[in-house]
């Protein structure tokens, strides 16, 4: 019961907190080390039960951690909320280095790996791409009202580059920030755009 | 191409696919009906979306011993990220039969790009082996227009995946991208008039139970062609 209240409390001081999302975004963008180190912390013991159930082995189990989240570090750039939540980009890229590790551990043959098994960085699924353009009418109207909601600092740069039309270098000298700023706060606000639109479904 | 198939991994398979818990050579089989299948493409990734959510809830216990991961996190952060999306396998592979040539699944393209040795079987069937791990067989197999296989037994359970062409046994008429689940219960003797290229693997029969049980029950047939008519 305390420990309820402890855990509520210590939450509502941490109003700031970023979603998963918002952190492995900053990973990718701004090889944001701080967001890692959350992220880390956030997933290393589920990926290491996940391990265990998997291999039944702490030792292969602690390899994946550093391999799943070596590889959450590498490929954060590739990943966008097109990709899904970010629990479930983790959860698959976890689940192939696993898959991998133990087909090291059992030597089978390494002329395939668990990334041509589950392709992860191809096209998306044919299905998923006429839903896009068929709720493409619907976004437009809805995302206007969405827009006004935006924090001002991403309003701001997705209002220079959607609405102005400017490359991300024009946009990020008129708002006189740095480029890798500019370019974060776009993905967050288009991100965020995206959520409210319903992407994620 | 898509949504032809009438056979598909069960429900229970195809969540096993998800979580990474079968062979691979069965995992290759139904990574490549997946790719023909929008339905199957459809389940496994609402499968994945569950078993992350089921996976968030798993490790809460386990918070007071977590070890310092501090140095790992240090030499992570040193390494150079990927920029660039993940090359992919760009120009199809082909397998030419003496019919057609067809373009393989992505991922049977990458198992035959080491390069297939095809050998002659009895009843103008052509078989290539391929070896992907230590618990399956698994096989490129061709057939001849108006081949008939010998009456076979096998130890265990018996997946085929069409790629081309058609096949038949006593229990149906199979074409392109359809799965077919045989154990060693079924007597078949598959034959092909206008000739067949498949890849099939062989699994223990234990990893199989489940999943062959699911297969035939007539619900989750149905439930598959339900999803399949009302798709496009």
């Amino acid at each position: 019961m305390v420990d309820e209240v402890k855990k509520r409390t210590s939450r509502a001081g941490h109003e700031e907190a970023r979603s998963d999302e918002a952190l492995l975004i900053a990973v990718g963008n701004t090889q944001d080390r701080v967001a890692f180190e959350q992220l880390f912390s956030r997933f290393s013991s589920r990926i290491y039960a996940l391990g265990m159930k998997l291999t039944r082995n702490e030792q292969l189990s602690h390899d994946l951690v550093q391999e799943a989240m070596l590889t959450v570090w590498k490929k954060a750039p590739l990943y966008d909320l097109d990709r899904g939540t970010a629990q479930s980009w983790i959860f698959t890229l976890t689940r192939n280095r696993c898959f991998d590790i133990l087909r090291k551990q059992k030597r089978q043959p390494n002329c395939i790996s668990a990334d041509d098994i589950w392709p992860q960085d191809g096209e998306p699924a044919g299905s998923l791409v006429n839903e896009e353009t068929a709720t493409q009418e619907i976004e437009v109207s809805q995302i206007e009202s969405f827009y006004n909601e935006l924090p001002d600092a991403q309003k701001a740069v997705v209002e220079q580059i959607f609405i102005f039309d400017r490359t991300h270098e024009e946009a990020a000298r008129v708002l006189d920030i740095p480029l890798g700023t500019l370019k974060s706060r776009l993905r967050l606000g288009v991100a965020k755009l995206k959520q409210h639109v319903g992407v994620d479904e | 191409m898509t949504d032809q198939s009438n056979f598909h991994p069960s429900t229970k398979l195809l969540e096993e696919y998800a979580l990474g818990t079968l062979s691979t050579g069965m995992s290759v089989a139904i990574s490549a009906h997946v790719e023909l299948c929008d339905d199957c493409k459809q389940h496994v990734s609402v499968a994945e979306q569950h078993a992350a959510t089921a996976w968030a809830g798993s490790a809460s216990t386990k918070s007071n011993g977590a070890p310092d991961y501090s140095d790992v996190i240090a030499s992570i952060v040193s390494q150079v990220q990927d920029g660039s999306v993940a090359p992919q396998i760009s120009v199809p592979e082909e397998l030419h039969t003496p019919e057609h040539s067809v373009v393989l699944p992505r991922v049977l393209a990458k198992v035959a790009a080491e390069g297939l040795v095809w050998k002659k079987l009895a009843g103008g069937i052509n078989q290539a082996r391929v070896e992907l791990d230590n618990e399956t067989q698994c096989e490129f197999i061709y057939m001849k227009p108006g081949s008939k296989t010998p009456v076979h037994t096998h130890m265990g359970s018996e997946v085929t995946l069409v790629l081309d062409g058609s096949f038949s046994d006593e229990m149906g008429e199979y074409g392109p991208a359809d799965f077919v689940l045989r154990d060693k219960k079924d007597h078949h003797q598959p034959c092909s008039d206008e000739g067949c290229l498949c890849f099939a693997v062989l699994d223990s029969p234990l990893t199989f139970t489940k999943g062959l049980a699911r297969l035939f029950n007539p619900l989750i047939r149905y439930k598959f062609r339900r999803a399949t008519s009302a798709g496009i």
